[in-house]
């Protein structure tokens, strides 16, 4: 006999036919799905849209083919030669400092100074309101030289163009305000503590800000002829000057910290939406059941007439892949359409010229998780439809397959299952994190599926209950059919997700604005020189308010190798990155940080005299698989010092005091030409005062408000988590859908059920109750281990990835299980409220 | 009537010989296991039907004669005894050989007519000559409809057909692939009188043209007594077998 009749052609022909019905019964399948894929797709859109307007403008942003960055010095002159080998130069300095306006103006304000060359930019153009010419607006005149000012410091300040203000020992006049600096988030823009002030290369000298040890970066942009390759010129950069200890940046790293910070964003936001996803998983697993039970008498009869059950399984299967197609266009075009309807609020949050655009490649993984979902969660229902005996049609109980389907589908479904986790690793910029978050998923799955198992037990064993009214609810969450699984999975994940990003939210809020009034310093002084500390003092001590004094000696080392090996960012494991990238703080004591707890090993004697030794933070000498007496070795100003670890240190980094990953022993560092760094704790009232008095007398300090810090740093993060909590609301949208559709589902149920209660004399109060205690219940029980699991995923990255100490939120707990059981109430009561309004006769009739 | 299934150059060869049975039942047996222990639905049943003949099952509710059509329709295995079925054991082939073998050799006609709802009357008949394959199966299955006096309501919707209508389509959905046995389960049991006695005319009619063998399910006597053989089925067990009154 030939087998054409299990063919993919007819099996379509069929499906064909059957779909000509209408999508009815699948609109929450399609809802689900392409809210689904809607966010992953968006998500994915808007990073790739940022990459690519940053990758676009990349050259503008580095300000150049090439970026050299020096801390400390400037390029030497064989350096400089070296550099102008390659093709145009272009210098600056940069550096934080004091504005003070003069005149009756005493208002002052911490700046992130910069200065250019006649030659800057070098690619894209530097706008000023009002234009001025380039030889006007830097350009000494009378003594006086000329500065360019962000429009937020004339605000700060009350300045005009045409006003003078003091940086250092120079006074500037106010040319025109900055409309546009090509290469602001490729330097410290992005999270710059004060407004930008530009002024000519030749005027910093004046200023007498460049002390021995000044916290001064040096940046030199290179443009390479066209012909140029600009990793040949990396390479003889390296060759020709091996000992440079400069950071080398090239196009693709144009803004590492904006990048960075997307990144995790991104990946943070794609694993929201891929919740929403699975959320929506077990909504398209639902619709499918309900749909196939629908069909029990169709698929019986084409297995009567000969149908192979391969044909069956095929018929249906392309019926689900049509609708999830279906479902995933839908989502598609939301997905990639939002970001470009969003591109105005973007570009507020994000300063970066956008290049909006409809971006294939992520719509395409969205798509494919979209599909993948709706198999994963519909293959197994689809098999065992396939299962349904067709000897059902002789007996007139037409009843649906709810054994398991066969091995091999049990396998695909396992299958279907671990490619989407691979999906979901393979997609995600953090492997790592995608890896915890897929485990974590498949965690909180098991747990919503056992308790959903309890609560049907639990309900079916309380038998002793005799209020009515109660005995009714719990017969509804355990009585065979009942929605409690797929209520409790699909809503508590939803729930569960808002949980982790309220705690988070709340942690990361309460840690900026809890400490302050506490223990925060009000200050942080940096470039005190070593002969400044004693009047730098007496001036601090001078100002009432003011308490809790502390400074320090401090450099600037970049760590260069571990046990005598090179090492660079990439060999870091994730954790530990932070500490080789780029320059830290380090400073030298004869006795412990106060504030600091030896965990392992001994400090050095207070006389110590011996080879240099390093104390460092307990968490970084773990991360980097480091012990006791391996050896590291710091780069400081150009020279290599290498010290063996002797201890290691318990640092709340939480605590905002000073310190240091690194302290070496006394003896060597004193000699390199150093600044110090203090603290000053103040009442509010005494904050004015007490910067007026340092910057007055001490024209090179820099202050820097440590409420004022806070404040940049809280804005970033509330807008950071204003977008998190958008998407994670998609994720309780998709749980409701879910419910919704659960509900819906036994709505014939509820209807025959309250007619039946009716005609026994039950009144419309006493059967509201019932359903009101049925889904309060619900609703209250999953919120109770949403609550449980939500908490534990927010410790977990609390605790692991921002490592500040974690705080429980019965708040956010407390509104969660409210909002929860007003959602699963009130989608119940909408579904039971049609159902109280019917008339008995028909039904009892029909039945 | 006129012929209903056309050609039927794709058929796989019947494996029976002229003189062997086109049924035989032996020794068969049915039990189910239950909550409430064991339920023997068959309990040895032996029954031969000839090629051609038309054979009429009758006997109480909850008797065993849908589970005994079940079995001869390949639906419902044996757990104890035989079938063969033209010539075909079928306890020895797994359910896709007899998913095969329905569509090659048995036609099947429900009380409940077990129309698909999405499909029109054409594509409801033409369904299991699509499932074997054949190229002419939309032709054939128009032929068929015509034969049972539908040719003008082909792209009818079962919903938009009376039940005799629907009835009617059920037959020629069974008769269009060109049968060797047609099973038949109170095929009027739905239906009032006079659309039920043309449904029966229409069924007999059919079978005696082409040759078909046809066990037919039925309370009604009357039913019983047009055909060639009557068994009554008591308790899973056949009572009386012999010729209808």
């Amino acid at each position: 006999m030939n087998d054409a009749g299990s063919s993919w052609a007819l099996a379509a022909r069929l499906a064909r036919r059957e779909l000509r019905g209408g999508a009815k019964g699948f609109r929450i399948f399609i809802a689900c799905l392409a809210l689904g894929v809607a966010a992953i797709a968006a998500v994915g859109s808007t990073r790739a849209m940022l990459a690519e307007s940053i990758s676009a403008d990349a050259r503008e942003i580095l300000g150049g083919d090439l970026r050299v960055d020096l801390v400390h010095r400037p390029a030497t002159e064989a350096e400089r030669a070296g550099l102008g080998a390659l093709g145009d130069v272009t210098g600056s300095a940069e550096m934080r400092a004091m504005a003070r306006a003069t005149g009756e103006n005493t208002r002052r304000s911490l700046v992130e100074l910069k200065t250019v060359s006649p030659q800057y930019p070098l690619y894209g153009a530097l706008k000023m309101d009002p234009p001025v010419a380039r030889s006007d607006l830097f350009a000494e005149r009378d003594g006086i030289w000329g500065v360019a000012v962000a429009p937020e410091l004339l605000s700060l300040m009350e300045l005009s163009v045409g006003d003078i203000v003091q940086i250092g020992e120079a006074r500037f006049e106010v040319r025109a305000s900055i409309a546009h600096e090509p290469d602001r988030i490729g330097g410290s823009g992005l999270f710059a503590l004060g407004p930008r002030v530009m002024i000519a290369d030749a005027a910093l000298a004046e200023t007498q800000l460049v002390q021995p040890g000044s916290l001064i970066r040096y940046t030199y942009r290179i443009r390479l002829p066209e012909t140029a390759s600009i990793s040949e010129a990396v390479e003889r950069l390296n060759t020709d000057l091996p000992d440079a200890g400069w950071r080398i940046r090239t196009l693709d790293e144009s803004s590492p910290r904006l990048t960075r910070l997307i990144g995790r964003v991104t990946l943070f936001l794609s694993f929201v939406g891929l919740t929403a996803l699975l959320v929506g998983g077990v909504g398209v697993a639902n619709a499918v059941r309900a749909w196939l039970d629908g069909r029990t008498a169709t698929i019986a009869t084409f297995k009567c007439l000969g149908a192979p059950r391969t044909l069956v399984f095929r018929v249906y299967l392309l019926q689900v892949l049509a609708l999830a197609g279906v479902g995933t266009a839908i989502g598609l075009v939301i997905g990639g359409l939002l970001p470009l309807a969003a591109t105005d609020l973007l570009a507020q949050l994000v300063p970066v010229r956008l290049e909006s655009g409809i971006f294939l490649l992520p719509l395409l993984v969205a798509a494919l998780f979209g599909l993948l979902t709706a198999l994963t969660f519909s293959v197994w229902s689809v098999a065992r439809a396939a299962e349904i005996p067709a000897g059902n049609l002789f007996r007139a109980l037409v009843a649906p397959s709810h054994g398991r389907p066969r091995r091999g589908f049990i396998a695909a479904t396992a299958i279907l299952a671990l490619l989407l986790a691979a999906l979901a690793v393979a997609t995600a910029s953090d492997a790592w994190f995608a890896l915890w978050f897929v485990l974590g998923s498949a965690g909180a799955m098991i747990a919503f599926r056992l308790a959903a198992f309890g609560i049907s037990k639990g309900a079916a064993r309380m038998r002793g209950v005799r209020r009515p009214a109660l005995r009714l609810a719990l017969a509804g969450l355990h009585r065979p059919g009942a929605p409690t699984a797929s209520v409790v999975l699909s809503l508590g994940l939803g729930l569960s997700m808002l949980v982790t990003v309220a705690t988070i939210e709340g942690n990361l809020g309460r840690m900026i604005s809890d400490e302050l009034p506490e223990n925060a310093p009000a200050f942080f002084f940096i470039d005190i020189q070593p002969d400044q500390i004693a009047p730098f003092g007496e001036t601090v001590e001078s100002v009432p308010g003011t308490r809790g004094y502390e400074q320090v000696p401090m450099l600037r080392g970049r760590i260069v190798a571990l046990n005598g090996t090179r090492v660079s960012e990439e060999d870091a494991p994730p954790d530990a990155r932070w500490v080789l990238r780029g320059d830290r703080g380090i400073t030298w004591s004869a006795t412990p940080p106060a504030n600091n707890r030896i965990s392992s090993g001994e400090w050095w004697p207070e006389d110590y005299d011996g080879d240099m030794l390093v104390s460092l933070d307990q968490r970084v000498t773990e991360a980097l698989n480091l012990k006791l007496g391996d050896t590291l070795t710091v780069n400081v100003l150009g020279r290599e010092f290498t010290a063996t670890i002797a201890n290691t240190r318990e640092i709340d980094w939480q605590q905002l005091a000073i310190n240091f990953v690194m302290v070496f022993s006394p003896g060597v560092l004193e000699a390199a030409p150093r600044m110090h760094i203090a603290i000053v704790r103040a009442e509010e009232s005494a904050e004015d005062p007490l910067e007026r008095a340092v910057t007055d007398r001490f024209a090179n300090i820099t202050s820097v408000r440590v409420r004022a810090a806070l404040e940049t740093a809280a804005a970033l993060i509330g807008n950071v988590g204003l977008a998190v909590r958008l998407t994670a609301v998609i994720t309780l949208i998709a749980g409701t859908l879910v419910l919704a559709g659960a509900i819906a589902a036994g709505h014939r149920r509820r209807i025959y059920d309250s007619v039946v209660l009716k005609v026994l004399g039950a009144t419309r109060g006493d059967i509201v109750l019932a359903y009101i205690l049925e889904y309060g219940l619900l609703g209250l029980v999953t919120a109770a281990i949403a609550a449980v699991v939500g908490s534990i995923t927010g410790w977990a990255v609390v605790t692991f990835l921002l490592r500040i100490e974690w705080t429980p939120e019965p708040a956010a707990v407390a509104t969660t299980a409210i909002i929860a059981t007003l959602i699963t109430v009130a989608a119940g009561m909408v579904g039971t409220w049609r159902a109280l309004g019917q008339k008995a006769a028909p039904w009892l009739r029909n039945e | 009537m006129n012929d209903l299934s056309g050609a039927d150059a794709n058929r796989a060869p019947d494996d029976s010989t002229p003189a062997q049975p086109m049924i035989a039942l032996s020794g068969a047996e049915l039990h189910l296991a239950s909550a409430g222990g064991e339920v023997n639905i068959l309990r040895g049943i032996d029954l031969t039907v000839a090629r051609g003949e038309r054979l009429g099952v009758v006997g109480p509710s909850g008797s065993g004669k849908s589970t005994m059509m079940m079995v001869m329709a390949g639906l419902e295995r044996l757990t104890g005894g035989t079938v063969t079925v033209a010539g075909e054991d079928l306890g020895q082939l797994d359910e896709d050989a007899l998913a095969r073998f329905r569509r090659a050799r048995v036609g099947i006609v429900f009380q409940a007519f077990h129309l698909i709802p999405t499909m029109n009357a054409l594509e409801n008949v033409a369904v299991p000559l699509e499932f074997a394959g054949e190229a002419d199966a939309f032709d054939r299955a128009r032929t068929s409809l015509e034969a049972v006096g539908l040719g003008h309501r082909l792209d009818h919707y079962p919903a938009q057909l009376s039940g005799g209508e629907q009835q009617r389509v059920a037959l020629a959905r069974a008769f269009a692939p060109g049968p060797d046995l047609l099973l038949a389960d109170e095929p009027t049991g739905n239906l009032d009188g006079d659309t039920g006695a043309t449904i029966i005319e229409t069924l007999f009619d059919l079978s005696r043209d082409r040759g078909t063998t046809l066990v037919l399910i039925t309370h009604d006597p009357a039913i019983a007594a047009r055909c060639d053989r009557v068994v009554h089925i008591r308790d899973g067990r056949i009572a009386t077998d012999g010729e209808a009154a």
